[in-house]
């Protein structure tokens, strides 16, 4: 290097002469498609959407009238005799049965979940949960098996996701 | 137009909530719609998507801490229920997430509030190609013009990521387009 040469003393961000390339190649590439995605709209769609979203908010809220299948009246037998059921199965019935059911229980939740009934995601659950229970959460402490972790990613990983992250 | 943070002040202020909530679905209802469009593809499924993300935003507006801004935080409500609406359509018609985007392409054909040429079809279908993740970054700054930095912070990735992620959409969507024409 010439020892002689003034330096500027600019900067240039991380990669940018390796990613310089491609980024030019994709804006040449751009330059080809299409501007527009050639969607329309019904008429005064935009002008009507602000009732249409408060009423479908209000909707949301009214919480869901239930209609009874039985008369109430019939609850109290119906209600003696199921009492009477569960406390001769329990007496029975010892704790292999309520493994069994315990593990039931977890498999239809399971199913209810997988099946996509569920109707929780992400920002329901948050509301769930305070900093509290994010602090009290010990991750560092759970354990998968390689085999098992491996597998996970072989089928849920690809190419676009190792590239993001 | 109202401060961003004096909308998200009121919308956390019980008497004033109903009245920032209008000003918000006034402000955002267009920029979120075309969003969600570019993933949905369809009017109606748009419109459905769109009330969803308006509802989950009103009814999680008081779990907002202000950690990102306002707009970011919606346009990432609509990011993730455009997609969970596809997976759902999925599981729901029993048929894969390609599946999907393929009927939703082949419908625009017919489509009456599709009003693109050969070209902007061909374009449609070459999107419709691309894995979720990377159509969503694809049209949200392609159609929405969202600056990487924006973007970095509402899909919460680095904007090297995208850029990579971007380019080989870009890639993926010319040489796409470039086999059709040459099978015509």
């Amino acid at each position: 290097m010439n020892k002689n040469k003034n330096i500027s003393g600019f900067k240039t961000p991380e990669n940018y002469f390796e990613d310089f390339d491609a980024l030019l190649f994709s804006k040449i590439d751009e330059v080809n498609l299409p501007k527009s995605a050639g969607f329309k709209i019904p008429e005064n769609y935009f002008g009507n959407l602000d009732k249409k979203v408060f009423k479908s908010v209000k909707n949301s809220e009214k919480p869901t009238k239930v209609i009874s299948l039985f008369p109430k009246k019939y609850f109290g037998y119906a209600a003696s005799i199921a009492a009477c059921l569960i406390i001769g199965f329990a007496v029975f019935n010892s704790t292999r049965e309520n493994e069994n059911l315990d593990a039931l229980q977890m498999a239809a939740i399971e199913n209810y979940i997988e099946e996509g009934n569920l109707n929780l995601d992400f920002y329901d659950v948050t509301t769930f949960i305070n900093d509290e229970d994010i602090a009290n959460l010990d991750l560092g402490k759970q354990r998968f098996s390689e085999a098992s972790l491996k597998n996970y990613l072989l089928e849920n990983m690809d190419e676009n996701t190792l590239i993001d992250e | 137009m109202v401060e961003e943070k004096e909308l998200v002040t009121a919308l956390q202020t019980e008497a004033d909530k109903e009245s920032a909530f209008r000003e918000l679905v006034s402000q955002y209802k267009e920029r979120l719609y075309w969003q969600i469009r570019n993933m949905v593809l369809d009017h109606d499924d748009a419109d459905d998507v769109l009330q969803n993300t308006f509802i989950k935003i009103f009814r999680n507006i008081n779990s907002f801490k202000g950690e990102s801004k306002l707009h970011t935080w919606m346009y990432r409500i609509a990011a993730n229920e455009s997609i969970t609406f596809l997976n759902k359509k999925a599981k729901r018609n029993n048929i894969s997430i390609d599946n999907v985007k393929d009927n939703a392409v082949r419908k625009l054909e017919s489509d009456v509030y599709f009003e693109g040429d050969q070209i902007q079809l061909q374009f449609q279908k070459a999107i419709a190609t691309l894995p979720e993740r990377q159509r969503l970054i694809f049209t949200m700054k392609y159609f929405e013009d969202h600056t990487f930095e924006k973007l970095s912070e509402i899909l919460e990735t680095s904007v090297g990521g995208l850029k990579s992620s971007y380019h080989i959409a870009v890639k993926k969507i010319t040489e796409f387009i470039k086999t059709q024409d040459e099978t015509l």
